[in-house]
């Protein structure tokens, strides 16, 4: 008796799993593709913070306005969300002006801000896809030193570090190799003799706290630099750093098929994000630990985008 | 183009507790208010991640172990196949499947079912072979075919290994399932992955994930040894 | 379409990891010489700890529960939970992760210290004991060599599982090829790629590295034996 129930039971549990394993397989394989007229938006978004606002920021404003959407989340890297995008894996989603000008399609960043978004919206428009309207915020790399720094030697711009003579600069690895970065700073500035140290995983802004370094280049968008900051940020007049505003990027035929609204609700909320909106957003999540939906739910609330 | 307009409103979105800007080592506070948005469905991913793995797995190893408990000559090639399998780094095979289909549950799902299928089919197969050739001979006296035998007596008693199998196989898959959140927003991995990634690594994401990784596995272990009893009782 | 798993356009990222290692040998074999320098540093802190604990534990027949527990509780808690705990620790570096990577690798070799010399057969230290040698005496000259294959089977196995598990560390500042494979935003999927080809040749060249070692060790005698359980 004993050995009927223990046959049973594993015939049940091999049948189980067989059937488990065939139904998993179904789901992962199938795409179900939609059938009726107004099309899901399905957005992804790369893997930081501020990208995930952003998703967050636009999937509930469409989802108010009686859009369906899915919000895939962060998928990687450029790399990897434009294959996503290009395989109709997502079709939305928020690049960065120049990322797509210069990474994507790799020509040169425009003069301004206008131009290098125009720039990026008829490459974009070649291969199928819309770029609705840039937000206000830019989110560069940005040369930071500590306010105790500037007023000790008077720096103001990118172009005074020269004064200081020899020091040490920390970055992201890629920044010693990159022409938006410190190649650029030395080669159309001229920044003084400069040691570099790469910032992997460790936090610029720490290095410089620590005084491990004088200079160090970050983003626009970061905490530390909300005000009133503990950082000067240093001007960069010829713009070397070039322009990477957020605009979306949709699938031209869901834009189509999606109606007016849809364009409408997406450019209402890109309006609102100014810097001191992202910083503000931004210190939100990484600082304060909060969760980027209900950032994203406050602030939409509180500009009357929901 | 931009649109002109009022700047916006930037709402006070709340500071964070003394507690978690100090990063003291656990703050009870912040579990609470994240545990629907981050904790709980990161733990609900992990689950399904790991069962979908060893269901797969199993039922893959079962297959191979029944093929091979027949055709012994098979059972070398598997064996040396799943150690070959074993070698790889599971951060290495996240990689590399990305490559081949991308960021998807698949390429999380595939390296995760070879690992349990490693474990479990080793498993399964010692568990068949460990029935006492007396007792096959008295079966196959009492007029019973292969595969009745198979059903009726080597499978009962292999029972035990497979179960114990089973019980390394799922706590083995959530602990590497972990590393599945460098492929993805998937798993508990993820929130400790993020809290790692800040410039002050955020102590209180980390243990709380941290436990439940290890509170899923304990789970899932207690469940198996509460199957076993129930279907071997006589033989503990 | 999603029939199709697999995106054959990209089966060629996987060929262009080869030639990234290609392209840049010097960058990766620095990176893997860090990487080698970190495990190095972990594993002497574990074989410090887990060989005397285990040989002695194995000598005296007892702790079983303790030395097989250290290789499921090794198996059961996530490498990226105890970088993170570690990082919490002891801030972000090369010693978090050395420390982290050290738990890691005390399992295995604790467990195969334990079983090495525990299961030395009895007649064998009986006889030795009867020919009036000492505990410590047995333990050198009797137990130890027999033990060896088993004991470095598990500092092979411990080594490979630190190397392999380095690139993880990477998140936490550990350096090493782990670098290239959590920053793929920098290096793009074929450099990662490649990356993860040089671990995976790190890997098998420790593996065979203390391989060729353990023959060289080994006693000629035993050379020839009837593997123990628990031996691969």
């Amino acid at each position: 008796m004993i050995r009927k129930h223990t046959r049973r039971a594993a015939k049940a549990a091999f049948a189980i799993s067989l059937g488990v394993a065939i139904v998993i397989g179904l789901f992962a394989g199938a795409a179900r593709p939609a059938t009726n007229t107004s099309p899901t938006i399905v957005i992804g978004t790369k893997n930081f913070p501020e990208e995930y606002i952003l998703g967050a920021l636009y999937q509930q404003a469409l989802q108010a306005k009686g859009f369906k959407v899915t919000n895939k989340g962060s998928l990687g890297s450029t790399e990897l969300i434009q294959t996503a995008l290009t395989s109709g894996k997502i079709n939305f989603y928020p690049e960065y002006t120049g990322v797509i000008v210069q990474d994507v399609f790799n020509k040169a960043s425009g003069k301004t801000a206008q131009a290098t978004y125009n720039e990026a919206k008829q490459l974009e428009a070649a291969k199928g896809f819309t770029l609705l309207d840039m937000t206000p915020f830019s989110d560069i790399d940005v040369v930071a030193v500590t306010n105790a720094t500037a007023k000790k030697y008077g720096l103001k711009s990118i172009g005074d570090l020269k004064k200081v003579g020899s020091y040490k600069f920390a970055g992201f690895p890629e920044c010693q190799t990159r022409i938006t970065c410190l190649v650029g700073y030395k080669k159309d500035y001229g920044i003084g003799k400069v040691t570099f140290v790469p910032a992997a995983s460790i936090s610029a802004y720490t290095l410089l706290d620590q005084g491990k370094a004088l200079a160090a280049d970050v983003f626009s968008t970061d905490p530390p630099l909300s005000k009133p900051s503990k950082y000067t940020v240093l001007a960069d007049p010829k713009h070397i750093t070039g322009f990477q505003n957020v605009a979306p990027i949709v699938k031209t035929s869901v834009v189509q098929q999606a109606g007016s609204t849809f364009a409408s609700t997406v450019n209402a909320v890109s309006a609102k994000l100014t810097l001191a909106a992202m910083i503000a957003m931004n210190k939100a999540v990484e600082v304060d630990k909060q969760d980027p939906n209900s950032v994203a739910k406050a602030f939409l609330k509180a500009n009357g985008l929901t | 183009m931009t649109a002109a307009g009022p700047g916006p409103v930037i709402p006070n979105f709340g500071q964070a507790s003394a507690c978690v800007t100090g990063n003291n080592l656990f703050c009870w506070g912040w579990v609470r208010d994240h545990w629907g948005d981050t904790l709980e469905p990161h733990l609900v991913q992990h689950a399904e991640l790991t069962v979908v793995a060893v269901a797969i797995g199993f039922a893959i190893a079962f297959l191979l172990a029944l093929v091979s408990h027949r055709l012994r000559a098979l059972d070398q090639p598997i064996a040396i196949t799943a150690g070959l399998i074993y070698t790889i780094p599971s951060l290495v095979a996240f990689q590399i499947l990305i490559a081949f289909s991308g960021l998807s549950n698949t390429t999380v799902e595939i390296p995760l079912i070879g690992y349990s299928l490693v474990i479990l089919y080793p498993n399964i197969a010692a568990g068949l072979r460990s029935a006492p050739p007396d007792v096959l001979e008295a079966a196959r006296g009492m007029g019973l075919r292969p595969r009745q035998v198979l059903w009726r007596v080597e499978l009962p008693l292999a029972l035990p290994a497979i179960i114990a199998g089973l019980r390394v196989a799922v706590v083995s898959t959530v602990a590497v399932a972990t590393v599945a959140s460098l492929v993805g927003d998937r798993g508990l991995g993820y929130p400790i992955f993020q809290a790692m990634r800040l410039p002050t690594p955020f102590k209180t994401e980390i243990y709380s994930a941290g436990a439940l990784v290890v509170g899923l596995a304990l789970g899932f272990d207690l469940v198996l040894v509460a199957a076993r009893r129930v279907l071997v009782g006589w033989a503990q | 379409m999603g029939a199709v798993i697999f995106d054959v356009a990209n089966g060629h990222t996987f060929l262009q990891g080869f030639s990234f290692v290609g392209d840049h040998p010097g960058f990766l074999a620095h990176k893997a010489l860090e990487q080698l320098e970190l495990s190095v540093a972990a594993l002497a802190i574990a074989a410090a700890v887990a060989l005397p604990v285990g040989i002695i534990l194995g000598h005296l027949h007892r702790g079983s529960t303790v030395a097989i527990g250290a290789s499921i509780l090794g198996r059961a808690l996530p490498s990226i939970l105890l970088i993170a705990i570690f990082l919490t620790i002891l801030g972000i570096g090369f010693v978090n992760n050395m420390f982290a990577l050290a738990v890691l690798g005390t399992g295995p070799m604790l467990t195969n210290a334990y079983a090495s010399v525990d299961g030395v057969e009895r007649d064998v230290t009986d006889a030795a004991r009867g020919m009036g040698m000492s505990g410590l005496q047995i333990l050198r000259r009797v137990e130890l060599p027999l033990a060896l294959p088993l004991l470095f089977t598990g500092i092979r196995i411990a080594a490979v599982t630190v190397v392999a598990t380095a690139p993880i560390a990477a998140i936490a500042g550990g350096g090493g090829l782990g670098d290239i494979i959590v920053n793929q935003a920098s290096y793009r999927l074929q450099g990662v790629l490649g990356a993860c080809y040089c671990v995976m040749a790190l890997s098998a060249g420790v593996w065979l590295g203390l391989l060729a070692l353990q023959r060289i060790v080994t006693p000629r005698a035993l050379l020839t034996r009837v593997p123990m359980t628990g031996d691969n």
